[in-house]
């Protein structure tokens, strides 16, 4: 069929300009660091190291070679899956990572969830409201929701679910006391399929302030959007006609106006899943998450580079991920890009 | 011995009126409105912009503007009032007895759905088919509208479809429940004159076949003449005249009928000039306020007696009735003489074109051969000093691009354009300085080509922005003025924003815009396509006076071929990039030699009501891909 012709031509095409993309973010990122007034081999040492023992250092991690040099010993390192130790913790950066990123994969995914949800009811109440006094009301609402940041939101549920009330923990991804599956890293998806129940529901409950707090933030631009865009759909042609055809207003709205209005809200949610990547570090911070955002303010804080590369090059990953999954929707629901 | 059954009206409407209702005050939108349409029958509506045609349609969906309610009155459908008649009963009945076929033919179907999936959703809803047979239901449809490979047709997008296409589609889901009730908004506004013809013919064909009631509304009251039993003409939301459809326009009663009739340029016989209809239609205060007839202010035959009491719709003939005093002046009224025609023979040649040709060819991809296809094909032109050249076809014909090779805006592929002896095919940077003292286009669409966030005033002399001549505030406002004072709009007008402008006024800033520098050629791309005939003669008759007084020659593109006859000296008949037939218009016209512009021409309703109408009805070769 001609869609997956053509969805599969776009994924060729996207993965091919995502190489250059790749190579330059790296070298990016190896230069900027290199950059920093930070001495990685004094850094690996303890702090009473000699000068001599610091220049030895300093020749075995290559750090005296010319820099196109170094960046080609590191970037052949990367290919073969080693972006190098961390200083600070003392692990290979990809264990790190890989420990990590499943958790705020999770968070961000949900919390993406949440946000959907919130935005898409939201925005068809915004609109059903419209020209009533009550659109005053959810106007004023949705502007007071949209200036509120999400670790306000966490602060607030925090307070009030996990502090006053004492309905929900607030800490970490898991109670003390619970057993952790690990098969493929993604704590929810591992207790699954391995039938952990007590597992799953704990975690779960661990989840829901932190996705609550990103979703609810994130939820007013969808909602403002999805308004206006059926707003506009509306102004078209082809919904007075379907009127004058006698269809429900019920048919009207779901299968003619936001199979349309749906377009502009899904390439936000594109742009603000990409974001969420690295948006949730306050948020993982506030509820102890033990995600990549709270692996990157420990790295930063320590001047671990190699994990601040790693970490870098994984966002960059994510959202060349993201991007392409988004546009290949885009070519599934939008007809009109499909030609050609 | 049988006895006929006295036809009941499928239709009526008894002092209806409709109002938009605020919350201080109230504004009438249509007056005692009555009339009562018969199976089988087919009533056209005329008038200008804001006349309320549209409104009719929207009162009989009860699908009104907000803010918009019946105040009076009743619309009976077969006897049931629509106004008072519950929702979901009258939601019951759209679609099914009463149906739409819209302006726009492409914005009409939604987007994102196929066609198929379209009159699936329409058929399964008024219970045509069922699940599994509406391909076979919508493939007979698609038959009896003439569109062939329907199967195709049934997973494409409307997007990959023509506009004429889509309007069959549009007629296709209408008739498919042998509705007995159609209303037709300008259904063929939007598309070409040969597309037009044969939608035309295709809804009377259909209707026939169903016995169906239509509402023609339409701006074109030749159009409306050939295809309606009845003609209603609507001024000001209020029937001017209304009588059988070849009665009126071959003798109307009403001056308003008389002035739109000769406003209109004709397609055969002598050029005649055209009837200026001075100003606009009164606005709905003044209407409120006004105590005599509505159409007095513009009327050439208005006496005192006619600002006193608005007068009764009065019989003049059987059936034929018309609300004007003085009906039996209304025969004085002709057209201004024609402006005298200009000896062009010895005229300069300005700018011309040397097999010009302009290849598009698809952009690089690694999964598809490059094709190309040439929009405009080896043409050659001239343009004299002082000349007005048509250019017409249908849409695709390359027209457009023909005139962006011309204005610059595009490079040609192949062949040499000279202007004032001076070739200017490479397009540098020189050329394009020398180009613009010369040539200025007006764009199609006012509404989009001025830039709703600056003034009139800075708008028209824009052009003075890019020479950076004559560019201080007061050398600005003082061109503004005089430019505003040539195309007849007030001095206080700089001051306004395009948004507080008419249609046609904004069609006048942008042509004052092109004459800011004054340059000898000016390329005009439809500039006169809808808009109403009253606003179009105003708008011809000021190009025809600027010429006089600036004596700027004019690439004139339209699908308008009585307004290329009436307007230009010489037509160059386009079709799929290539000129088919040029010479002098009336000689073309009276005289065409290519099949292509014959079947142009016959696609034009005639101008005598009585001659038959037969425009060419073969299918314009369609590719599925």
């Amino acid at each position: 069929m001609r869609m997956f012709a053509t969805i599969a031509k776009l994924l060729v095409k996207r993965v091919l300009t995502a190489i250059p993309i790749l190579l330059l973010v790296s070298a990016l990122l190896f230069c900027i660091l290199r950059i920093l007034p930070v001495d990685p081999a004094a850094m690996s040492l303890p702090p009473n190291a000699t000068v001599q023992e610091v220049e030895a250092m300093r020749t075995e991690m290559g750090l005296n070679l010319p820099l196109y040099q170094q960046y080609g010993i590191w970037l052949n390192k990367l290919f073969h899956g080693d972006i190098g130790r961390s200083i600070h913790f003392r692990q290979d950066v990809t264990s790190l990572i890989g420990s990590t990123l499943p958790a705020t994969i999770e968070l961000a995914v949900i919390a993406m969830m949440v946000a959907t949800v919130f935005g898409l009811a939201g925005g068809l109440f915004l609109f059903y409201v419209r020209g009533t006094r009550a659109e005053a009301v959810m106007d004023f609402v949705s502007i007071l929701l949209l200036s509120l940041p999400e670790f306000l939101w966490s602060l607030f549920l925090l307070l009030i679910f996990g502090v006053f009330f004492e309905v929900l923990p607030f800490t970490g991804r898991l109670s003390p006391g619970f057993e952790r599956p690990l098969v493929t890293g993604f704590l929810l998806f591992d207790s699954l399929i391995t039938g952990n129940i007590p597992t799953l529901l704990n975690a779960l409950q661990h989840m829901i302030l932190p996705c609550l707090a990103l979703g609810i933030a994130l939820s007013p631009s969808l909602m403002r959007v999805l308004r206006s865009s059926l707003l506009d759909a509306y102004q078209d042609d082809y919904i007075q006609q379907a009127r004058l055809r006698g269809l429900s207003e019920k048919r009207i709205l779901i299968r003619h106006g936001l199979k349309n209005a749906i377009l502009p809200t899904l390439s936000l949610m594109g742009v603000q899943f990409g974001f969420l990547f690295g948006g949730t570090l306050l948020v993982e911070i506030i509820y102890s998450y033990p995600g990549m955002g709270n692996l990157m303010v420990d790295a930063i804080r320590n001047a671990d580079l190699p994990i601040i590369q790693g970490a870098g090059l994984t966002y960059c990953v994510a959202v060349l991920v993201i991007s392409i999954v988004v546009d290949s929707l885009y070519l599934i629901l939008n007809p009109k890009l499909r030609v050609r | 011995m049988a006895i006929l059954p006295t036809k009941n009206p499928i239709l009526s409407a008894q002092n209806l009126c409709v109002e938009s209702v605020g919350a201080k005050e109230s504004f009438p939108v249509l007056t005692d409105l009555n009339f009562s349409l018969e199976p089988g029958k087919i009533l056209g509506l005329v008038g200008e912009s804001g006349a309320g045609k549209s409104m009719i349609g929207r009162t009989i969906s009860q699908y009104l503007p907000k803010g918009f309610a019946v105040t009076k009155g009743t619309l009976a459908f077969d006897g049931e009032d629509l106004v008072s008649m519950l929702p979901e009963r009258r939601r019951n009945l759209l679609g099914r007895d009463i149906a739409f076929i819209p302006q726009e033919p492409l914005s009409g179907l939604n987007p994102v759905l196929t066609v198929g999936q379209q009159i699936k959703e329409h058929l399964l809803r008024i219970g045509l088919a069922s699940g599994e047979n509406w391909r076979e239901r919508a493939l007979k449809e698609f038959e009896s509208v003439h569109l062939p490979h329907g199967a195709a047709l049934l997973e494409k997008y409307p997007h990959q479809l023509s506009g004429g296409m889509c309007q069959r589609i549009l007629i296709a889901m209408a008739f498919a429940s042998r509705p007995r009730l159609l209303i037709a908004d300008e259904p063929t506004t939007a598309l070409d004159v040969t597309i037009q013809a044969r939608i035309v013919k295709l809804i009377a064909e259909m209707q026939k076949r169903d016995g169906t009631a239509v509402i023609f509304i339409t701006h074109d009251l030749r159009l409306a003449s050939q295809i309606s039993d009845e003609i209603m003409v609507l001024y000001a939301g209020r029937p001017a005249e209304r009588g059988p459809a070849k009665q009126l326009f071959s003798s109307p009663a009403h001056p308003y009928t008389r002035c739109l009739q000769l406003a209109n340029p004709t397609i055969t016989g002598p050029r005649r000039g055209l009837f200026i209809l001075p100003e606009r239609m009164p606005g709905l205060r003044v209407l409120k306020e006004l105590k005599g007839c509505r159409f007095a202010s513009r009327c050439p035959n208005a006496i005192e007696a006619c600002t006193r009491a608005e007068p009764p719709l009065a019989d003049i003939g059987p059936n034929h009735i018309a609300a004007c005093i003085r009906t039996e002046k209304t025969p004085d009224i002709v057209p201004p003489p024609l402006a005298p025609g200009r000896e062009i023979a010895s005229a300069r040649i300005h700018l011309n074109g040397e097999k010009l040709t302009k290849a598009y060819t698809t952009a690089w991809s690694p999964f598809a051969k490059r094709s190309s296809f040439k929009a405009v094909n080896s043409v050659d032109f001239s343009l004299g000093e002082g000349e007005f050249v048509g250019i017409v076809g249908e849409s695709g014909s390359g027209k457009s691009s023909l005139a962006r090779l011309v204005v610059g805006l595009d490079t040609p592929t192949d062949g040499r354009i000279t202007l004032a002896g001076r070739d200017i095919t490479a397009n540098g940077n020189a050329d394009r300085a020398y180009r613009r003292e010369y040539i200025q286009m007006v764009f199609q669409d006012p509404q989009s080509a001025l830039n709703p966030r600056r003034r009139i005033g800075s708008i028209v002399t824009q052009a003075n922005e890019a020479s950076g001549l004559h560019n201080s505030t007061r050398e600005r406002m003082d061109r503004a003025a005089e430019l505003l004072k040539e195309i007849g709009l007030p001095p206080d007008a700089a001051m306004r924003f395009p948004s507080q402008l008419s249609g046609g006024q904004k069609q006048r800033v942008n042509i004052a815009r092109a004459l800011c520098t004054l340059p000898r050629i000016l390329v005009a791309d439809e500039i006169v396509s809808g808009l109403d005939v009253s606003v179009q003669a105003q708008l011809l008759d000021l190009l025809l006076k600027l010429r006089d007084e600036h004596g700027f020659s004019m690439l004139f593109i339209s699908h308008d071929l009585s307004v290329v006859r009436y307007l230009c000296d010489r037509v160059m008949v386009m079709y799929r990039g290539e000129v088919v037939e040029s010479g002098r218009t009336e000689t073309v016209f009276a005289d065409p030699k290519h099949a292509y512009t014959r079947s142009l021409l016959a696609a034009v309703p005639p101008d005598d009501v009585n001659a038959e109408w037969s425009p060419v009805l073969a299918e314009a070769g369609y590719q599925v891909e």
